[in-house]
């Protein structure tokens, strides 16, 4: 066995790598530039370059002392959302072609009569009925044409489709109506990629299900090259042990695995800094954490309760509703480089458009004259005003302020208030995007402490703490790389699901017990299939919930698939508990249903244990760099503060606001009446003084 | 909408900066994006649990509306009366904390159609009443109806207390109960309204105490301000001049097509609207004038610009006038249950005027109906054999060709966008059967952009049941725009053995089906100018558009 474990996030502009130095018990990162018409090589030179930068490689196979590879990326997403999935077909249900394109039958947007729907993923010669019906309760109303199938999938080679979707009504009760159309259609098309809805989404809404069979599909082909040509470079470097990819759980699986599944990494993005985040938390001993990543564009948020990441089954990606086990990950259009605008009604207003990196942000001085929410911060000397990113990059203030001053005449402010007022836009819209992972699920966002990252996350963090009574804001030692952070802390994950409708009550144990078996079996068929040793195995079973008549359940752990009465008496008072805690009520005398019964595999997997310190002094001043006049709305004025270098700061830190501390990847603001202390991990803590 | 610049019920000393009031007005929508998905979630009936046939709104506390969640817009139309007629009719100083009024009337209670059935309770601060959070559910109850006058169309409740201080008035509730067909899911539903104007009162409370109940308040006095300085903004910026606009509008609630016309008159940073119309009918088709205003400031607003605060504030530069006792101004006891497809009518009505105008900014016309389904029969099987069952669905149809794009096919357009029931929730629930789903060969009118297809669903009954279609468009297609095309009309298609509709009106046996098409939309600029690429493409998707 190596001695590296290693995480290699690919994402638009960079690729970052993380190592973990098994022996010496010390994380390590590289930074290369990514290769968009080719990421694999991009993903391959980073790893190489970043091994060889901290120890001695073999020349022919420098991969060779890797223990362990996590990777993450986006070349699902982006073919998602640019459209450059494969040619697909589709095989549903007669009378039911034009399912994927009607959808729910809402439009776009209630009020904007040019908004556009998303673009069906299979045009409509591709998508091909037959005859085959089920009832709901899973019996067979028309039979399955199969003759119907195979003249399908021959016209479906003719027109030479890389990848088929097949859909039918019920399939989730019943599959076996699926299942002999896609034998009948691999038989057909031995080289396509196909995929059944009962595989990829066995639970009811036959819309939801059959949009994710199509994208699942529509990824498919795209997923398959680009694993087999990442394989082949690893291969080539002689990596030894089997790498790993992230889904929008949060988890990896095998290559394999992902391949077959693309639809379930198409929200991994972000997931992995999560992840991260909820490993630092607990380590740091929090249990209850926001997480708040904020990039140049958008700022993503999730909730963290008890140590467990908020899970969700559902979401709309870019106009496309998915069923897949995913964090509860909400994304907002608010970013460092969102374009604030006078409205027509005399309103300040931040994003959705963005700058961008190219022209950028006012400050760049390349051409754009709007100011972004980076200039307001320029403007304001929040950021550094001549230079940031370590240096590398020469910011021009005077342009930021002539571009505020406009705005500022418009608004009848002046301009540090302007400034200070694109701060507070911006804030209120990221407030808004918590409050939904939050208040609207049930969650005082007092109780949390808000975990910042990402390169704009520890500069906004406070002010966001403050628009929602937060107390305690949490900034680890590398906010700007902690996807990358997140694959060496993650583990094998994968998510079953059966739906079938059963009351809870004593006279049901057997037939509640008999569809948790059923998914607990599907989980130990993927621990053998995926090679995970027995003592490396966990199960977390849970069942989705509701009274009858209701359509939308809550999700209940439980901790047997040996169901008693007692067990399951205590089920439905902790449903009865958490439908209160949600609405404010229980329907008392209603029934309650059991309607989707679930199991997460994990496998678990060494991890990087992250290096402790010991504790310093409290004093700063070490770490101290300089001091520069920063503006501040508590004193409406321009007051001296301290700088600080993130890289020279100890445990036992204490540094009272106002300050400032300035590392490569981003910067932290502690306002007036606020402190930050470095605990032993060297993460950043920022409370109330 | 009675407004009320200057409140007489409490001056409002505090000035704020228009960030602050940025900041509150975000908070706001949040509350009322919560308030709907608590709404939702919590409830039991097809009809707002899949459908979400329902909105959630937040109102100061002369009534005038704060915040209404994006959901469906003619449900504007009974708010804005609601707190108005419960300030009318009870003592304010009676009102208390815990207190939730209950009411659907389109007379005494500012309702638009009986089914719609809104709650709205006080929201106290330091004992002052200084908000309503207000929300309605579409019931579907109250079908298999006559609408010759509003008696025969369910019960009429006027904006009475449900609850007093927190405690349910049971006399009430179990009156209203009986009079449904439904009562369970009824109960159900109105816990779930219960829950949501709870969320609503908790959370503008909370919002209060961060911020000052003062500022809140002051802030949603300038948000009125700031949604009527941009509708001024956007009305200024369209040419002077008075546009008008005719349309014949057919129906299965009345054997005569009933003509209908607008005048509008942009002049500076205001616009009128003086409709014309004939004398109410004996049908349920009428409008009551609170759902021409929800109707007009919908249509208003998306023409102009679609990013104004949805508040009262944007009504102001806007004058609604229509002959009163005629079919878009209803007097007492019109019957309005399908009042729907007047106010769809209503709006392509404006849309037509406005293009005059604006030809660039507008679609040609859409499908013009909500086309409305209702089965209603009495359960034969199952665990709740004999009783009543009603199921109520609204089908989409063709969105009017834009000026650079086609429609959009089998979509909810105007004053309503509910979703479809997925039919694995249907098949379970109701005594039904889907045997097509699909859009609409040939109902697209042509166009260099064609409009958008109708939709055929097919239903097949599993046990007896009595049917209701509500829908326009049966005799000719919606209006295309510079040289469009008419879309396809729309039909009703009985099964063999299926006794023809009788205006809307059918039976099926088990075992027996029948099929609703919905209408397309109009087309945009002359077919002939239509690219060769996208004729190929609908030719190879078989996509036709309707004859010329």
């Amino acid at each position: 066995m190596g001695k590296w474990r290693v995480g290699v996030d690919s994402g638009g502009t960079f690729t970052d790598v993380c190592m973990f130095d098994e022996t010496a018990r010390q994380v390590k990162v590289w930074k290369v530039s990514s290769t968009p018409d080719d990421p694999s090589r991009g993903i391959a030179q980073g790893v190489e370059e970043g091994l060889k930068a901290y120890t001695a490689v073999s020349a022919d196979a420098p991969l060779t002392d890797v223990a362990y590879l996590g990777h993450g990326t986006t070349v699902a997403t982006n073919a998602l959302i640019e459209h450059r999935g494969a040619k697909l077909g589709l095989i549903t249900t007669q009378g039911f072609r034009d399912l994927l394109e009607i959808g729910r039958q809402k439009r776009p947007s209630l009020y904007d009569m040019f908004a556009q729907k998303p673009r069906t993923l299979v045009p409509r010669h591709l998508r091909f009925e037959v005859a085959e019906r089920l009832l709901h309760d899973g019996t067979v109303d028309i039979a399955l044409d199969e003759a119907a199938v195979r003249a399908a999938a021959k016209s479906m080679a003719k027109l030479q489709v890389e990848a088929v979707a097949i859909c039918f009504l019920y399939a989730f009760v019943n599959p076996a109506h699926e299942a002999r159309a896609a034998e009948i259609v691999a038989h057909e098309l031995p080289d396509v990629f196909i995929c059944t809805s009962h595989e990829i989404a066995p639970e009811f809404r036959e819309f939801e299900r059959l949009s994710t069979a199509t994208v699942n599909s529509y990824l498919g082909p795209i997923m398959h090259r680009y694993i087999k040509r990442l394989s082949q470079r690893f291969n080539d470097l002689g990596l030894v042990s089997a790498p790993h990819l992230t889904q929008s759980n949060g988890g990896v699986v095998s290559f394999d695995a992902a391949a077959r599944t693309p639809v379930r990494s198409v929200l991994s993005g972000p997931s992995t800094g999560v992840v991260a985040a909820e490993v630092i938390g607990l380590q740091a001993g929090y249990r209850d954490i926001i997480t708040f990543d904020m990039g140049g564009t958008s700022s993503d948020v999730a909730l963290m309760r008890g140590g467990h990441t908020t899970q969700a089954n559902e979401a709309v990606v870019h106009g496309y509703p998915i069923k897949a086990p995913m964090l509860d990950i909400h994304t907002v259009g608010a970013g460092g480089g969102s374009i604030a605008h006078i409205d027509t009604g005399g309103f300040l207003k931040v994003g959705p458009r963005s700058a961008g990196a190219d022209p950028g942000p006012v400050c760049y001085g390349r051409g754009n004259h709007e100011p972004t929410v980076t200039d307001a911060n320029i403007v304001l000397q929040v950021l550094n005003p001549t230079h940031i990113l370590g240096g590398r990059l020469q910011i021009h203030r005077d342009l930021a302020v002539r571009a505020m001053q406009v705005m500022a005449d418009r608004l009848g402010l002046g301009v540090m208030e302007t400034a200070q007022g694109i701060i507070s836009v911006v804030t209120a819209n990221m407030a808004r995007a918590i409050r939904v992972i939050s208040v609207q699920r049930g969650h005082d966002p007092r109780n949390y402490a808000l975990m910042a990252f990402g390169g704009a996350g520890p500069l906004h963090a406070v002010r966001l703490a403050q628009e929602l009574d937060i107390g305690k804001v949490f900034i680890p030692r590398n906010p700007g790389t902690l996807c990358a952070m997140g694959l060496l802390l993650t583990d094998l994950r994968a998510n079953f699901s059966v739906t079938r409708l059963t009351p809870i009550t004593a006279d049901h144990v057997d037939d509640l017990s008999h569809s948790l078996q059923a998914v607990a079996t599907q989980a130990n068929a993927w621990f053998d299939g995926e090679g995970i040793a027995q003592d490396a195995q966990r199960v977390i079973l849970s069942i989705d919930i509701r009274y009858e008549g209701q359509n939308y359940e809550l999700s209940i752990p439980v901790h047997t698939v040996a169901l008693t009465a007692a067990v399951v008496a205590d089920t439905i008072t902790r449903f009865e508990a958490e439908h209160s805690r949600m609405y404010g009520f229980i329907a008392e005398g209603e029934k309650i249903n059991a309607v989707t019964f679930r199991a997460e595999a994990i496998g678990l997997v060494d991890k990087a244990d992250l290096p402790e310190r010991p504790m310093a002094g409290p004093d700063p001043q070490p770490a101290k760099i300089g001091q520069r006049d920063v503006w501040f709305p508590e004193t409406e004025n321009f007051t001296p503060s301290l700088i600080y270098s993130r890289d020279m700061m100890t445990p036992g830190m204490i540094l009272p606001g106002p300050a400032v501390i300035e590392q490569m990847d981003t910067t932290t603001l502690v306002p007036p009446g606020w402190t930050a202390t470095v605990d032993r991990f060297e993460n950043l803590i920022m409370e109330i003084a | 909408m009675t407004q009320h610049d200057r409140s007489p019920l409490a001056p409002r000393p505090v000035s704020l900066d228009p960030i602050t009031i940025e900041v509150i007005g975000s908070a706001l929508a949040s509350i009322v994006d919560e308030t709907g998905e608590a709404l939702v979630r919590a409830s039991y009936s097809t009809n707002i649990k899949e459908r979400r046939d329902c909105s959630t709104a937040l109102f100061d506390r002369e009534g005038r509306t704060l915040c209404q969640a994006e959901h469906i817009p003619i449900h504007l139309g009974s708010f804005i009366e609601f707190v108005p007629k419960i300030l009318a009719e009870h003592v304010l100083e009676d009102i208390r904390a815990g207190d939730v009024f209950i009411g659907n009337d389109a007379y005494a209670g500012g309702g638009t159609h009986l089914p719609d059935i809104v709650l709205a309770e006080p929201i106290f601060i330091d004992a002052s009443l200084v908000a309503w959070t207000v929300n309605l559910a579409h019931h579907s109850d109250f079908a298999d109806r006559a609408h010759a006058h509003i008696y025969q169309e369910g019960l009429r409740i006027p904006p009475i207390r449900l609850y007093r201080e927190s405690v349910v008035n049971k006399d009430v509730l179990d009156l209203i109960l009986l009079n449904c067909q439904v009562p369970r899911e009824r109960l159900s539903d109105l816990r779930a309204q219960m829950a949501a104007n709870r969320v609503g009162v908790r959370r503008f409370t909370d919002l209060c105490a961060r911020h000052g109940t003062q500022t809140v308040l002051a802030a949603g006095d300038a948000l009125l301000d700031y949604a009527e300085r941009k509708m001024r903004a956007g009305l200024a910026a369209l040419p002077d001049g008075t546009y008008r606009f005719e349309d014949i509008f057919d129906n299965l609630d009345w054997p005569e097509a009933l003509p209908l016309a607008v005048d509008i008159t942009i002049s500076g940073d205001e616009i009128t609207l003086q409709f014309d119309a004939p004398p109410q009918v004996r049908a349920g088709i009428n409008m009551t004038y609170t759902a021409l205003l929800a109707t007009t400031y919908y249509i208003v607003k998306s023409v102009v610009d679609p990013t104004i605060l949805p508040n009262a504030g944007l009504a102001r530069p806007i004058t609604v006038k229509a002959p009163k006792g005629s079919v878009v101004n209803c007097a007492h006891p019109a019957a309005v249950n399908g009042r729907v497809q007047t106010c769809q009518r209503v709006s392509d009505l404006i849309l037509g005027a406005m293009a005059q105008a604006v030809p660039e900014r507008v679609s040609a016309c859409t499908n013009s109906a909500c086309t409305v389904a209702v089965f209603a029969g009495t359960r034969e099987a199952g665990p709740q054999k004999d009783t009543l069952w009603v199921y109520l669905e609204t089908i989409g149809g063709g969105g009017g060709a834009r000026p650079n794009a086609d429609g959009l096919d089998g979509i909810h357009v105007h004053a309503t966008n509910t979703s479809n029931l997925p039919i694995e929730a249907l098949e379970v629930e109701y005594p039904l059967i889907l045997m097509k789903y699909e859009l609409v060969d040939g109902s697209a009118g042509a166009g260099t952009y064609r409009g958008g297809m109708g939709l055929r669903r097919v239903y097949r009954a599993t046990e007896d049941c009595r049917i209701r279609i509500d829908i326009t468009r049966l005799q000719q297609g919606s209006w295309g725009l510079m040289g469009g095309g008419r879309g396809g009309t729309s039909r009703i298609v009985p099964g063999p053995g299926v006794a023809p509709f009788d205006m809307g009106d059918g039976v099926l046996k088990a075992g027996q089906w029948f099929e609703i098409i919905s209408p397309g939309g109009g087309g945009y600029g002359d077919p002939a100018n239509r690219a060769p690429q996208t004729i190929a493409d609908d030719a190879r998707d078989q996509i036709t558009c309707a004859a010329m």
